[in-house]
């Protein structure tokens, strides 16, 4: 199966939030684990997403094998086999792992993968009204910027 | 388990138009996603909308009618609410007239058509909206200066884009939303931001040119200043279409030499020099403005300043310029308002009406005039007050004056979805539907060529879209109306041969768009042309020639108080999460906007001892309120960024701390302040002093 693999082009994001808000309520999350975030410095901003690493740190800072990485290169989470002791968090260089308290698991983003399996683009994606959020079904995600670079995109 | 169902409608958290995919299950909103079909939104959603089943199924939400009786609210039927509001109404229409009763909305659920109806066939002038310094004050600007509100042409591609005073990408969605925007300019647009803070849009634009906050008109006549000197200008359009060019260009020469608006502006020379020619020259050209320029003094000069410029460049009803879209045949929103059936005597009493002639004849009041007769009971006493979908304790300018003269009416009936400040003063609370509970011919007000079927999703606790219940109050106060809510819809549709039902299937209408439209019938102003200098204004006594009039409130119109205020507050900064005071109770809008932010320029942050993340109280002669310190060097170190609209929903206590964290202890309303015919509030521009929280 072709790996997919997401990319935020910082550039185009204007930071208006709804990619945070569609992931909520995608995954029926409240207050507390942000699986996508966007940090503000004004003028810039910076969003903080899993980036499904092929060499995941969170992956092989699991003591239980709770975190695994399937045929399409995501990086997913077991919630039944998660332990809750955070070295993921730690070990995530992005900041991209979230903590749910409630639960007191780790979670983190699935590339919506119950919508990629419906043919249906990640939630973040469907509501940035820049389209700063690419999904590529290429391994390499240079090919997404030479292509974005290439085709006048500003 | 029941299956999901899906319901197209159309958003309404801000001033609205987006295509919405409503999930139901069960009779509940369980998720909602952007339509792709949608011509105004193609797919996308704000964060905004995104979050209204968080706030439609909110705990602290009110879903029945409530009375207060002696500081106790009390759940009652909609039969008891609608007859106590009518017998009450009664009473003070029979003792005082219907004059002493005002109806006022904020920036309106899409009810306007209903509100200004109720308001007229109970015979009150005092209609109370956001509409003298937000949107309306631009339609009737535009109405007396060419005739109807030309918008830019998204659709059409500009080559250039001028984007004034607006961040179409997080707010001011009354056209046309971001993502319209987006498509034109990453089409290769040229970008020509007019901001006095460096954003999104500045950081990427060909040119940006940072002004002083509240000198847009005078930079607008910059521009002029440029094109007449360079003769940049469409000769035949101007010779033909323009009243009053040689006293306008007269009056450029003497005013707005480059040097003189530099020194009022804050604007290099050379920087207005090459925008101007970068707008004049690139065909198309589009201006997309917003409400800060509408928001001072200069409200209506700027807007009149600015349809001449799009005028004598030739862009004026272009493709691809500013234009006059053509709105499907469905009945106007002025039509179904009634404004006819308010007896002329009681048209003649509407407060500031004489002072105000623009406003007047937009048919609004402006909101001071209201306070002052509320409390000094001239020119004549106002005992009742009408408030739907408004929080102007926090929204107002004055805040403090607002709320003690909302205490004193004998009688205050609040629509809305939550016990806001404001709601919690009155006698009468009445539910309101959100979006997601309202059928309506979506969008008939705006300027952008669609109406939009939104159609009701669900219902929620016993709450009525506010359509139905200005209908049921209106019958119960022996007004005209329909049968039901889809009733009336019919009726608005019928020129389009189209009902509700039929209507609602199809989503949307656009009007039969045409350009040039000058060209056989001349503009709808009295001389048929661009009047940039106004007749109507002329036959007021007022100024027939736009101009800059400086701030009211500035270190050059008030050296003395500038030594103890020494900076310039810039009020009201949008945000992506709330809309006005909206939203402070929504988790997921909250979390991302935890605290209200005062930005500082770094430089005049350490003068005062004000680091990232400090509580900073902000000063006004007027009042304080506190605000969290967000260093910005992207802004002038002589200015003071502050967001607007906050409480807290989360204070149990009354009030929930309305007096804070409100920009609006500081503003001012003083009539001196406003625009002289349109009774603009002077909102965003005045001056303050900051310093660092101790108690924090």
């Amino acid at each position: 199966m072709e790996k997919v693999s997401m990319v935020f082009r910082k550039k185009n994001c204007m930071g208006c939030h709804a990619c945070e808000v569609a992931c909520k309520q995608e995954h029926g999350l409240g207050v507390g684990p942000r699986l996508v975030q966007v940090l503000e410095k004004s003028p810039d901003y910076i969003p903080i997403y899993c980036h499904h690493c092929a060499k995941a740190p969170c992956k092989e800072a699991c003591p239980v094998e709770a975190i695994s990485r399937n045929e399409q290169g995501i990086v997913l989470i077991d919630n039944d086999l998660c332990i809750g002791c955070r070295e993921c968090l730690e070990a995530c260089p992005f900041g991209a792992m979230q903590f749910e308290d409630s639960q007191e698991i780790a979670v983190k983003c699935d590339l919506c993968v119950h919508r990629l399996e419906d043919n249906r683009r990640p939630a973040c994606m469907t509501v940035c009204p820049t389209g700063c959020i690419y999904l590529s079904g290429k391994k390499s995600i240079a090919a997404v910027f030479e292509k974005a670079t290439r085709g006048g995109s500003k | 388990m029941s299956e999901v169902k899906f319901v197209k409608t159309v958003c309404r958290s801000c001033h609205g138009g987006c295509g919405v995919i409503a999930h139901v299950k069960d009779g509940k909103v369980i998720k909602v996603e952007g339509d792709p079909e949608s011509p105004i939104s193609y797919g996308t959603m704000c964060a905004k909308g995104l979050a209204i089943t968080q706030l439609a199924y909110h705990p602290d939400r009110v879903l029945y009618p409530m009375q207060k009786t002696n500081g106790d609210w009390k759940r009652i039927s909609w039969d008891e609410a609608l007859d106590t509001v009518a017998s009450k109404f009664k009473d003070v229409i029979a003792e005082y007239g219907s004059e002493a009763i005002i109806v006022g909305q904020g920036t309106g659920r899409d009810y306007e058509s209903h509100f200004s109806r109720f308001g007229n066939l109970l015979g009150t002038p005092n209609i109370l909206t956001a509409g003298h310094m937000c949107y309306l004050s631009r339609i009737g600007a535009t109405l007396t200066t060419c005739g109807r509100h030309p918008a830019i042409d998204y659709a059409n591609n500009p080559k250039c884009i001028v984007m004034w005073a607006c961040n179409p990408q997080w707010t001011n969605p009354d056209e046309y939303k971001g993502v319209s925007f987006w498509r034109a300019y990453e089409k290769g647009a040229k970008l020509i931001v007019i901001d006095p803070r460096k954003g999104f849009l500045a950081k990427r634009a060909d040119l940006w040119l940072q002004l002083r906050p509240g000198t847009d008109a005078a930079l607008a006549m910059g521009f002029f200043s440029v094109i007449i000197e360079e003769e940049l200008y469409d000769r035949e359009f101007v010779s033909q279409y323009i009243h009053g060019w040689d006293a306008f260009v007269e009056r450029v020469r003497k005013d707005y030499t480059l040097k003189r608006v530099e020194e009022t502006t804050w604007v290099k020379q050379d920087l207005i020099r090459k925008a101007a020619r970068l707008y004049a020259t690139t065909k198309p050209a589009g201006i997309h403005w917003g409400v800060p320029t509408e928001q001072t003094n200069n409200c209506t000069d700027f807007t009149r300043t600015a349809v001449g410029l799009m005028a004598v460049t030739g862009n004026l009803d272009a493709p691809g310029g500013n234009v006059f879209h053509v709105p499907p045949p469905v009945r106007k929103v002025a039509e179904f308002s009634a404004h006819t059936e308010l007896p002329k005597e009681q048209v003649k009493k509407r407060l500031g009406g004489e002072q105000y002639k623009l406003a007047a004849r937009m048919t609004f009041i402006t909101p001071k005039c209201a306070w002052d007769a509320i409390l000094t009971e001239k020119p004549y006493p106002v005992k009742a007050g009408y408030l739907i979908g408004t929080n102007p304790v926090v929204s107002r300018a004055n805040a403090g004056e607002v709320y003690q003269a909302l205490k004193k009416l004998d009688f205050l009936v609040v629509q809305d979805f939550f016990l806001t400040p404001t709601a919690e003063l009155a006698d009468i609370f009445l539910p309101a539907g959100t979006w997601l509970e309202q059928n309506h011919v979506a969008e008939n007000w705006k300027f952008h060529g669609y109406v939009l079927a939104r159609q009701k999703v669900v219902e929620i606790g016993e709450c009525w879209q506010d359509h139905k219940i200005f209908m049921e109050l209106g019958k119960k106060m022996g007004q005209q109306w329909w049968d039901s809510v889809e009733d009336a819809l019919d009726w608005l549709l019928e020129p389009t041969g189209l009902t509700w039902d039929e209507f609602k299937k199809k989503g949307y209408l656009h009007g039969d768009q045409k350009y040039y439209k000058h060209l056989e019938k001349g503009f709808s102003t009295p001389t048929g042309k661009v009047e940039l200098y106004s007749t109507i204004f002329e036959k007021w006594g007022v100024d027939p020639l736009p101009k800059y009039t400086e701030l009211p409130e500035s270190p050059i119109s008030q050296p003395d108080m500038a030594k103890k205020y020494p900076y310039i507050l810039n009020a009201g900064l949008r945000t992506p999460t709330f809309f006005h005071s909206a939203n402070r109770q929504i988790p997921w809008l909250r979390e991302i906007r935890p605290d209200p932010i005062v930005e500082i320029h770094p430089q005049t942050a350490s003068q005062h001892n004000i680091e990232e993340g400090d509580w900073v109280w902000i000063e006004s002669p007027r009042g304080k309120a506190k605000e969290r310190a967000k260093l910005n060097d992207g802004i002038d170190p002589r200015v003071i960024v502050a967001e607007h609209g906050w409480w807290y929903p989360e204070i149990q206590s009354s009030g929930h701390g309305w007096d804070v964290s409100n920009i609006n202890m500081l503003t001012d309303n003083s009539h001196e302040s406003m625009d002289p015919v349109m009774g603009a509030t002077n909102l965003r521009v005045l001056l303050c002093n900051i310093s660092r929280c101790e108690d924090e």
